[in-house]
């Protein structure tokens, strides 16, 4: 690109020495106009430009969004971002290029254009105009269509109510039928309308007995029957888990960074965790937006404060582009720009719905929106990258632990700038030492193993507590000197160097193999590594000495582990060798037979033999790393006069304290947040900087080449409810920027962020928004059909605290909403897409919906809420690409019967079969999900090995609550479908089960269109 | 039981057989698509068409436009001595070694005399049919940014593979088989996975199905898993029966809702496709000629462990026999994939330690397989009205990477096209002396224009097929794209 723009720049000097040399031979008649009234334009520049530009850049079309009948836009441009015409400079106004240059690839009119050109004449008319200061009066400027002048960007406004129906939504809604003929259709019977709400609110179907009550309590008080329901659904926790992934289709969460390698984000899902906990504490709107874009300034000791931030991270993020390619490169600038962009997108797009990211080249060419306001929006979020996030969720901890981690980077930042000018004097013999400590460190952290033979290694064991032991047999009893433990590496996790070494551990030796008698511990006195954690000792071998006394004597040598290391969610216990020296210091335990309570026994990386085999990894360069780094303290202290020296040795004494401090707090909690990045080489992060913003230019045209203007916090500046361009101290925390744009957005004046609610919740109860376009409510968004409702929800959402739950009731318990989904001719005949809601509409199930379905007719639904993903594939080549095959998992698998929303989120591999019922692409920001029909799509709902597997279940099930086969009939009728068989058809279905098996039938239930569809 | 696949095409009665009668009806031949599609939402054509069906090659990694495609005599003059690019060069890995040769020689080929290495010497039969984009050039230099730019026209995931916006535009043909149909390499997916070729925000149906050749399963879930142990072939029939009735009831009562009906016709269809995929991609009744043409005639062996070129012959060759018989069979748009993830020891074309090591075995299967694969269309008249493009990601420098390798080279690469009305034997575009950069540095070619060009071909013009998405009128070739008159016969 930055050719192109040399290029650019060449042509230019080029034209402009034959323009010159152009003007020079001409001398255009000016007449008796001055060339600077305002009469010159009119009379002889404004033809020009009417005849051959207009046809093209006028009022009626506009090329690359170029006009040249309205003043501002002729002098800044249009798509291609640099000012056309500059008043004054004949040699930067590029429209004189333009139209007089014919082999330029840009000339005007273009060459196979029919467009006659300009005369010489006329384009050195323009030329003299502009070089006299291009006077253009307003009076010929074209007036613009005000881009502000449109239902979204105005005020909101509370209607009074049209007539006197009791729920507002009916006033409204019966008001615009009856001004287009239409009537709203009856309510829909009670079964229907309870299967109706449980889908819509819970996201399962109901079971006979539910609908057995509520069709009974309906009878005797309809209403009352209903608000019962709809208060007992909105505060089943289940509530949260369906409308957690609405808002997550619209954030694109996922749990894995997507493009090349796509590796996994084990821990993305507590902001998932977070979303469900909102919604079912009827969080206030305002509080859940500004929580999720500054949460960690605003309520900084919650818990809640800090998940919501994984909302600025939850969608894809180039892991190449950032850790292989530096932010100095084009496309490490790139891939940079773009991750700020998608957090730019997702936040405006969510909360207000405005497509901001189509100023990324140029104004937006519909809405108020400009490329500084798009650039702005980026310094909000410059400091940021997407980071795992340490945080205590007892706010005691986190407070604690905020404290200790402030003192901790203010003693690193006056550490750092007492040992800066100490650095700068020990100059190039400073840098090299830094340099060998860098490779001394990447020596360590390579795999260390020699050979294939890595270790012995446990079961693996899902609680931390349970115990584990391995022990050798030295053949005969003898005297124990002492016993080295040797720490296994393994890249498992990233884990590493001191992979599975035990937390607590004790050793003990005895002659009886069982280790029931006459047992004798092995430990130091002061060294207890049986009640206190012991750091991991990496490669380094943990020696355990015989006691004061001397050694121990014994046949069996057992090590065994208390508290195991942390793997994967999962503990184990490895161990690389063990070496037991006599008192000769010979290693007696090489070579000799090895026992265990369990072993994973997978040669030749892992087996019990493994642990006297004399191999072990060995710690590389790890001591001269310590060494160089104790050389260059001492080179910089011989610097330093006594006071600094001084002041250092407190500072650093201060930080050990504080590291001992934040040991003694507990393990902290990680949440993948928007976060600063603290890395090191080729992806930095802004942390070394102590997380000051980078800074943010204007991109001519999006390129990441052409920077201009350097651009500071702001955002959409046409709306002026709120002052756009942020004021903030110069030298603010850039958590400032956040909070100031979370306060924008939640500003009771912006006309965007309530309406963007209220349209979407609309949305997930009918099927369709107000607007039908909820990401876009700009220009090129729908019209509202309901526009006058649609701001009394808003409003009144926005007075009452932002309550969804009060929105859902207010909403479900309407007639609008209760209206069977029946057609009728007259609805049909004046509005067949049903924009009035003269009826409800029938909605088909979303992937989730049905598979959540599927597992709770079948009773297989585990209803456990939170925690990591279930996975239901299994990944092959983790250390570099990992493939997610689903083809491998096992659908009896109980652990993937959890509800859909706790699934573990693939970007590259989408699960197949979710995909097929157009489940969200975790890519994309979805307002709407598509609705497809497709063979593929039945062939998955036939022969998956989910559905089959839970067919099978499904018929268990009511095989068990019956021996009888037309009860089971009725019951698996009644559990999927929510209605029982007439005789008939229950005769039929009978005769069915018999001849193929109930889990045949079983199958056919879930494949029926009245198990998809909701009426 | 029997195998899963047998029981439904056996003959004699089963779900297969319902509908093989209707298969029988409307299956066989390509059906006329001059004029615009059948399905519904299907956009229709702009102009007449060219070319009805396309087959895209993709070699994951980035395969090497020097040591392929793109002659270089100025390189092998100057092998070995220092490299100099006259500009700073920021390479991926900083892979500037001295200038390398291409790892093969390079002979002339056809009528066109056209140079080529003689690791893709099989191509040299049908060099006159193919035209060469030599000045390609990306956007990225990372695969997988530089991949979804080839494959759906933009930098970032979620947008549309190039198949689905031509299933989107023109519709389907053969409803028994899906329209977009994607052939992923044995090892596994390139970078972004389906990200590649998914529909994105257009409807779920124009999105790329995965098929597997040769495996018992080509389409996912297109027999029952191996959990429905409770499955037969009376059961099929008879379920069938009971959903059609049960689904038709539940729809007279529910007038006015074309979904319901929709959905029942889409198990028909799930039962069609069962049939046509398998028989679509059953060799059985190809000739031994066919098979030796495409290097098939051994079937599979016990292969070396290392990557090797008999074997990538062998897989390269079965995706381009079954490509064939798909496009035969109406499904507009296959895309066939070389390459794997940029794991070790490498599987696809990202030979930065070793270009004959990696290129060798794949380049020698890949030009097999292509060029079969071309001589075939063209025994059958089909090379007329197929367009074939050829790309990868990006290109490798001319410089080396530790002796043997190359890095990434962003800033040009090569692409080839061949029939749908594209003029063979020629060469358009040109890069430098070295093949870093095109010729003429202004007037590169980008995937822009061979997406417009194609879609041009297929009677759609490039700037009308658009779907709105979040505000904005989205296309395949964003805001950019030319039709490359040049490149048409």
């Amino acid at each position: 690109m930055s050719n192109q723009n040399n290029r650019y720049r060449m042509q230019l000097i080029c034209w402009t020495i034959v323009a010159i040399g152009c003007f020079g031979r001409y001398t255009p008649c000016l007449g008796q106009l001055d060339l600077h009234s305002e009469g010159y334009f009119q009379e002889r520049i404004q033809p020009i430009l009417a005849a051959k530009c207009w046809s093209c850049h006028g009022p009626k079309v506009q090329k690359s969004s170029y006009r040249l009948d309205v003043r501002s836009i002729a002098f800044g441009g249009g798509d291609q971002g640099e000012p056309p015409i500059v008043p004054g400079r004949t040699d930067a106004s590029l429209i004189l290029k333009y139209v007089s240059d014919l082999n330029s690839e840009l000339a005007m009119p273009p060459k196979d254009s029919q467009q006659p050109r300009l005369t010489e004449a006329e384009v050195a008319s323009l030329a003299e105009w502009i070089s006299a200061g291009a006077v253009w009066p307003d009076s010929a400027s074209a007036a613009m269509e005000n881009p502000l002048d449109w239902w979204s960007f105005k005020p909101m406004h509370k209607a009074t109510l049209p007539n006197a129906e009791s729920n507002p939504i009916d006033a409204f809604v019966k008001a615009k039928l009856s001004d287009n003929a239409l009537t709203m259709s009856p309510p829909a019977d009670p079964l229907t309308l309870a299967r109706r709400l449980y889908f819509d609110l819970i996201g399962l179907p109901p079971t006979p007995e539910e609908l057995d009550t509520f069709e009974r309590s309906s009878h005797v008080d309809a209403e009352a029957a209903l608000d019962q329901l709809v208060e007992k659904l909105l505060n089943m926790p289940q509530y949260g888990e369906r409308w957690a992934r609405h808002w997550l289709d619209v954030v694109h969460y996922g749990d894995t960074h997507g493009y090349d390698k796509d590796k996994p984000r084990p821990n993305a899902w507590p902001y998932r965790d977070y979303v469900i906990r909102a919604l079912n504490e009827d969080k206030p709107y305002a509080r859940f937006i500004e929580e999720q874009i500054a949460g960690d300034i605003l309520w900084p000791s919650t818990r809640d404060g800090i998940e919501a931030l994984g909302f600025v991270a939850a969608g894809p993020w180039d892991f190449i582009g950032h850790a292989e390619v530096a932010e100095s490169k084009t496309d490490g600038k790139i891939a940079r720009h773009l991750d700020r962009d998608d957090m730019v997108s997702n936040t405006i797009g969510s909360f207000c719905s405005v497509t901001v990211h189509c100023a990324q080249c140029h104004q937006h060419k519909f809405d108020p929106i400009s490329q500084e306001d798009y650039y702005r929006l980026h310094a909000v979020f410059s400091a940021l990258d997407r980071t795992d996030r340490k945080y205590h969720r007892d706010e005691t901890h986190q407070m604690r632990f905020l404290t200790l981690e402030r003192v901790k980077s203010e003693t690193d930042l006056a550490l750092n700038q007492i040992e800066e000018p100490l650095k700068r004097l020990a100059g190039e013999e400073y840098s090299t030492l830094t340099k060998r400590i860098e490779n001394a460190k990447k020596a360590t952290d390579k795999n260390a193993n020699k050979g294939a033979e890595f270790g012995y290694h446990s079961a693996i064991s899902s609680k931390q507590d349970d115990e584990k032991w391995v022990q050798v047999d030295l053949g005969k009893k003898g005297d124990v000197d002492r016993v080295s433990l040797f720490p296994c590496y393994d890249d498992f996790n990233a884990i590493g160097a001191g992979f599975g070494f035990p937390v607590r551990f004790k050793v003990e030796i005895s002659d009886d193999p069982e280790f029931e008698n006459g047992v004798i511990p092995f430990l130091g006195r002061s060294d207890d590594t049986t009640t206190a954690d012991v750091k991991n000792p990496g490669l380094l071998p943990m020696a355990i000495h015989g006691d004061r006394e001397g050694g121990k004597a014994g046949r069996f040598v057992r090590v065994t582990a208390s508290k195991l290391a942390s793997r994967n969610h999962d503990f184990i216990f490895a161990l690389a060798e063990l070496q037991v020296f006599d008192r000769s210091d010979t290693n007696v335990a090489l070579g000799r037979e090895v026992t265990a309570m369990d072993s994973i026994e997978a040669a030749p990386r892992w087996r019990k033999t493994n642990l006297t085999d004399g191999i072990f990894p060995a710690q590389t360069n790890g001591d001269v790393k310590e060494t160089l780094v104790q050389e260059r303290d001492l080179l910089i202290l011989k610097l330093a006069d006594d006071a600094t020296k001084n002041r250092r040795q407190q500072l650093l004494a201060t930080k050990k304290q504080i590291e001992a401090d934040l040991k003694k707090l507990p393990e902290p909690s990680l949440v993948y947040s928007g976060g600063i990045h603290s890395g090191s080489g080729t992806f930095a992060g802004t942390g070394a900087m102590g997380g000051k913003p980078r800074p943010i230019f204007l991109l001519v045209r999006g390129q990441v080449t052409q920077p201009a203007a350097e651009m500071f916090p702001g955002t959409l500046s046409a709306l002026q409810f709120r002052p756009s361009v942020f004021s903030l101290s110069p030298e603010h925390p850039e958590g400032e920027r956040r909070v100031a744009l979370a306060q924008w957005i939640t500003d009771p004046a912006n006309p965007l962020t309530w309406r963007s609610i209220v349209n979407r919740v609309w949305q997930y109860h009918f099927g369709r928004g107000f607007v039908d376009t909820p990401n876009d409510l700009g220009h090129n968004g729908s019209l509202p059909t309901h526009p006058e409702l649609l701001d009394w929800l808003a409003v009144d959402f926005r007075d009452s605290g932002g309550s969804l739950k009060r929105l859902h009731r207010m909403i479900v318990t309407s007639a609008t909403y209760k209206q069977s989904s029946m057609s009728n001719a007259d609805g049909e005949k004046l509005d067949s897409s049903n924009a009035m809601l003269w009826r409800q509409n029938r909605r088909r199930l979303e992937a989730e919906a049905i598979r959540d379905s599927v597992l709770a007719v079948s009773g297989t639904l585990d209803k456990t809420m939170g925690g990591p993903g279930w996975q239901d594939f299994v990944v092959e080549h983790p250390e570099h690409s990992p493939h997610y095959e689903y083809d491998l998992a096992d659908p009896e698998d109980a652990k993937t019967w959890r509800r859909s929303i706790y699934r573990f989120i693939v970007r590259s591999q989408t699960q197949p079969w979710m995909t097929s019922l157009d489940c969200a692409d975790p890519s994309m920001r979805v307002d709407k999900r598509n609705e497809s029909l497709s063979a593929i799509q039945a062939l998955a709902l036939l022969n998956n090995g989910f559905m089959l597997t839970q067919a099978k279940h499904f018929a268990e099930r009511v095989m068990r609550e019956s021996d009888d086969v037309a009860d089971q009939v009725d019951t698996a009728h009644r559990l999927a479908l929510g209605f029982a068989p007439s005789e008939s058809r229950r005769i039929q279905l009978i005769d069915f089960a018999r001849m193929n098996g109930m889990p045949y039938l079983c199958r056919v239930l879930f494949n029926l269109n009245a198990f998809t569809f909701v009426d | 039981m029997q195998s899963r696949r047998s029981f439904l095409t056996d003959s004699g009665g089963g779900l297969g057989s319902i509908a093989l009668a209707s298969l029988l009806t409307c299956d066989g031949e390509l059906h006329a698509s001059d004029s615009p599609a059948k399905n519904g939402d299907a956009i229709g054509l702009h102009h007449p068409a060219k070319a009805k069906r396309v087959v895209h090659f993709f070699m994951s990694g980035a395969a090497s436009h020097i040591d392929l495609f793109d002659y270089k005599p100025e390189l092998v003059k100057r092998h070995g001595q220092a490299s100099d690019f006259g500009e700073p060069v920021e390479a991926f890995q900083n892979g500037l070694g001295p200038w390398l040769k291409p790892v093969w020689d390079f002979r002339p080929y056809g009528d066109c005399g056209k140079m080529l290495s003689d690791t893709v010497a099989p191509l040299g039969l049908v060099a006159d049919d193919i035209a060469f984009v030599h000045n390609m050039v990306s956007k990225s230099g990372v695969h997988s940014a530089a991949t979804l730019l080839q494959a759906t026209g933009f930098l970032v995931p979620g947008f549309p593979g190039a198949g689905c916006w031509i299933s989107y535009g023109l519709g389907t043909v053969n409803e028994n088989l899906p329209t977009f149909v994607v052939l992923p390499d044995h090892r596994g997916f390139g970078s972004n996975g389906v990200k590649n070729w998914d529909s994105a925000f257009l409807s779920a149906q124009h999105a790329g199905t995965i098929i597997y050749p040769g495996r018992s399963e080509p389409i996912a879930d297109l027999f029952p898993h191996k959990a429905g142990t409770f499955v037969t072939k009376q059961g099929e029939r008879r379920s069938q029966e009971l959903m059609v009735e049960l689904n038709r009831e539940h729809a007279a009562t529910r007038a006015g809702d074309s979904r319901l009906e929709g959905r029942i016709r889409s198990y028909e269809l799930a039962a069609k496709m069962q049939l046509a995929a398998p028989e679509a991609l059953d060799f059985t009744n190809e000739s031994a000629t066919a098979m030796k043409l495409y290097g098939l005639e051994l079937g599979p062996q016990a292969w070396e462990k290392e990557i090797n070129a008999e074997e990538e012959t062998y897989h390269f060759g079965q995706k381009c026999l079954a490509a064939r018989r798909l496009l035969e069979r109406g499904v507009r748009f296959v895309q066939i994939w070389s390459g794997n993830d940029n794991g070790f020891p490498r599987r696809n074309w990202d030979s930065h330690e070793d270009v004959q090591r990696d290129h060798g075995p794949l380049a020698m299967g890949m030009a097999r397989g292509c060029s079969a694969f071309i001589q075939d269309l063209k025994q059958r008249g089909m090379l007329e009205d197929t367009l074939i493009l050829w790309t990868t990601e990006f290109g490798r420098m001319p410089s080396s990477q530790g002796g043997k390798g190359r890095d990434h080279n962003p800033f040009v690469f090569t692409n080839w096209l061949c029939g749908g009305g594209i003029q063979g034997g020629m060469t358009y575009g040109e890069s430098d002396a070295w093949g870093y950069k095109p010729l003429d540095r202004s007037n590169p070619t980008q995937v822009y224009d061979i997406h417009a060009t194609i879609l041009h071909q297929l009677g759609l013009d490039h700037t009308k097929l658009t779907f709105r998405n979040n505000g904005i009128d989205r296309r395949l070739t964003d805001v950019h794209g030319r039709v490359v008159q040049e490149l048409l016969a």
